[in-house]
């Protein structure tokens, strides 16, 4: 998490490159010296590929290998037909299944809430840095949650939010009939993404605030001579200079809202109500977990695999594109 | 950039035409040196499960004195993806318990079948049917599990019933149930959250609800999901929703255990419950004194037809196809489920064992009309469904609570899920 933060302030032009192209330029650059060395020791021109070969091993090993592993199963039948080629067939059950559909269709719904994600913690970071009456007292309840299992929040909101819990007492005493949060389709996923993203967003205000840190004063000062109002002020000044922060933001929020929303779906919802709450992961873990279908799980995390991996491209294109900008 | 997705276009075609490889690898046998056997269970863990576990080794012990034994306890929600690895890879437990029903058979492929073995202990066990497939049996019943209806007589009472004799057809239980809604509780306490509400329901209005002949169809495998009586279960199931018999919120309430507190705490009247483990007569005694809990027949639905107890092998300990000696751990199972091991287990966990020998006089009356129920006793029809279908019908279940599915939808999914699987 810390890159946020110190990648804006050394801020050099060419940063968003820095992590692909360093090592390039290096290889290159030592091509200049076994001219001085030349037929000398051999050692020395393999010394980058020993060096680099742990790092490789281990990717290659325990990601690449197993990444590949699981793509091929996916690519063979279950129960009966285990272990013969199936071709697509785990895939076209996939996308017939309404309830995968479902997983898909919620992850859509995901990404179009992305922007409330981020905007929330931005906007409680930049109270916190205008130094709102109790700023410092915020500061450490907003992250409170961030430490807590996803199993124990989880297990809070499942009694705040029972149709006989507090939630719906509060309600009925203002003359509100109760709701059934987590039992009604239309409701229970909005419920779950609130949870997460109230669970969650004490990380996201850390890495907003760090951000802050990085920001020049004297610019908000010229713009309160200025006259410019608060709403201006945030606008003009602080969302263009934190435009990195930002952006690291909605990657890091994604990821987070893709990959590690189980423990509270497990725990709320099991998916339910009437299968309303799916996402990928939960489906991969139904399936392979209880329904014993391992290889149409693994074509469900290929899926996902593909998913993250555009998701992630083209949060990458962004980074590079805006990095260009600066 | 055009390069690598040709590159990766290249091994997905690749991959998709040799599909070489396998999800599960069987047919490989290691694992498991021949002086010592793992077991893998989710109770071994359980301080109620000590006295069990002593007896059953001392047993073996007697048998095979050279073997040690190791207990291995898995957490529960893990169990059934642990165990499915272990299956993949081929390796893993020599004997390993199983929940009876969908979750042995569709592991099947990966277990000793025990016939031979066993064949002493078929007359004093019972429950033998859920861990077989195919006219094989493949684990050792160590528990009984039912699925009784469970009433509080306190509630009665209050309503102005006898306890004595509660409703004996659907007419008079839903006209009781009017007559409990006025004394202000709810007639059945419902968890629907996980979609287990509706196999409840299923298998203990099955008897009633469908004719005998049905029944013993549904449970071979010929089911006929467009006869009137088994619409008939799902219909009488979104009646107890529209006319607001169960307690609120069934679809957000976690059947264990906030269903079944919600009976305890006396808040509902009935409750579709088990008979081992949890949810049952020993878990509701703690509020419920055994004077209190009584246990119902079903309620007739269809003319003609006669209530039986629901009931099934609950668990069983199974042998893996890649332990070196099935005779030993067959041996290991046949321990597991000794009249004494399963009198302590009995006694202590709170379980109907698998052993209808052991006398039960002193746990309370709700127990003795259980064990007295066993000897009629038919299997439950839920377990005879497949993990899909059981799914599927979870799902279902809740859109007929919420009143956003049709009876007929429903009844014409199930039979698709279920002539599928």
């Amino acid at each position: 998490m810390p890159m946020g933060n110190t990648q804006p302030s050394v801020r050099p032009a060419s940063a968003g490159r820095a992590g692909g192209a360093a090592v390039t330029p290096a290889t290159h650059r030592s091509g200049t010296r076994p001219r001085r060395t030349r037929g000398g020791l051999g050692a020395e021109r393999y010394a980058p590929y020993i060096l680099v070969l742990p790092a490789v091993l281990i990717i290659v090993l325990l990601r690449l290998y197993p990444l590949i592993l699981g793509v091929n199963f996916s690519f063979t039948g279950d129960g009966a037909q285990n272990g013969t080629a199936v071709g697509f067939g785990n895939y076209r059950e996939l996308f017939a299944d309404p309830l995968f559909q479902t997983a898909l269709k919620n992850v859509g719904l995901l990404v179009l809430l992305l922007p409330v994600a981020v905007a929330i913690p931005g906007l409680l970071a930049t109270f916190i840095y205008l130094r709102v009456p109790g700023h410092r007292f915020y500061r450490s309840v907003y992250f409170f949650p961030a430490v807590l299992s996803p199993v124990i929040v989880g297990a809070i909101f499942n009694l705040l939010l029972a149709f006989d819990g507090p939630l719906n007492a509060v309600l009925s005493s203002v003359g509100v009939d109760p709701i059934d949060w987590l039992g009604d389709p239309d409701i229970a996923m909005f419920m779950v993404v609130g949870v997460h993203i109230w669970a969650t967003f004490g990380m996201a205000l850390v890495v907003f605030l760090a951000g802050f840190a990085t920001l020049d004063p004297a610019l908000l000062d010229a713009a309160r001579v200025d006259g410019a109002s608060l709403r201006q002020v945030v606008w003009h000044v602080i969302v263009p200079a934190l435009s990195r922060t930002i952006q690291f933001v909605f990657v890091t929020t994604m990821i987070g809202m893709l990959t590690s929303m189980f423990g509270l779906l497990y725990i709320m919802t099991s998916g339910g109500p009437e299968g309303s709450t799916y996402l990928p992961e939960f489906y991969i873990w139904k399936q392979q977990g209880q329904m014993n279908r391992p290889a149409l799980a693994s074509a469900a995390s290929t899926i996902l695999f593909m998913i993250m991996l555009v998701v992630g491209l083209l949060q990458i294109k962004l980074l590079e594109r805006s990095g260009k900008e600066d | 950039m055009r390069q690598r997705a040709i590159w990766s276009a290249v091994l997905v075609v690749g991959l998709a035409l040799t599909g070489c490889g396998s999800a599960s690898d069987s047919g490989k046998s290691s694992g498991g040196s021949d002086s010592k056997l793992v077991v893998w269970d989710w109770k071994s863990g359980e301080p109620f499960a000590k006295s069990y576990l002593d007896k059953a080794k001392a047993d073996f012990k007697k048998k095979h004195p050279d073997v040690t034994v190791e207990f291995v306890a898995q957490p529960f929600d893990q169990y059934y993806t642990l165990l499915g690895a272990a299956i993949q890879s081929g390796k893993g437990p020599d004997v390993m318990l199983f929940n009876g029903g969908g979750q042995i058979r569709d592991r099947v492929d990966a277990l000793v079948p025990l016939d031979d073995y066993v064949a002493e202990d078929r007359q004093r066990l019972a429950g033998w049917e859920a861990f077989g497939k195919d006219g094989k049996t493949y684990a050792a019943p160590v528990t009984l599990q039912g699925y009784p209806i469970y009433y509080n007589k306190a509630i009665y009472q209050k309503a102005n019933l006898d306890p004595a004799s509660p409703a004996t057809t659907w007419d008079k239980f839903t006209a009781d149930c009017a007559a409990i809604a006025k004394a202000g509780s709810k007639c059945f306490a419902l968890g629907n959250k996980e979609g287990v509400g509706i196999q409840f329901w299923l298998s203990s209005m099955g008897s009633t609800t469908l004719t005998a002949a049905e029944y013993d169809a549904w449970i071979t495998g010929k089911r006929d999901w467009n006869s009137a009586n088994v619409k008939r279960v799902f219909q009488t199931w979104k009646e107890t929703g529209d006319k607001k018999m169960n307690s609120d919120g069934a679809n957000s309430t976690a059947m264990f255990n906030d269903s079944f507190a919600l009976f305890q705490s006396g808040k509902a009247a009935h409750v579709m419950g088990l008979m081992s483990d949890v949810g049952h007569w020993q878990d509701f005694n703690e509020f419920l004194t055994p004077e209190k809990l009584g246990v119902m027949k079903a309620p007739v639905v269809t003319a003609g037809t006669t209530p039986s107890l629901p009931y099934d092998g609950g668990i069983g300990y199974a042998v893996a196809k890649w332990t070196k000696d099935p005779k030993v751990a067959a041996d290991l199972v046949r321990s597991l489920s000794s009249a004494d091991a399963l009198k302590a287990f009995y006694a202590d966990a709170g379980a109907i064992a698998a052993d209808t020998t052991i006398d039960v006089s002193q746990a309370g009356p709700a127990v003795a009309t259980l064990v007295s129920e066993l000897k009629s006793g038919k299997p439950a029809l839920h377990v005879a469904l497949s993990s899909k279908t059981l799914d599927l019908m979870g799902r279902l279940s809740q859109q007929l609570l919420s009143g956003s599915i049709t009876v007929d939808e429903v009844v014409k999914q199930l039979a698709a899920s279920d002539q599928a699987g």
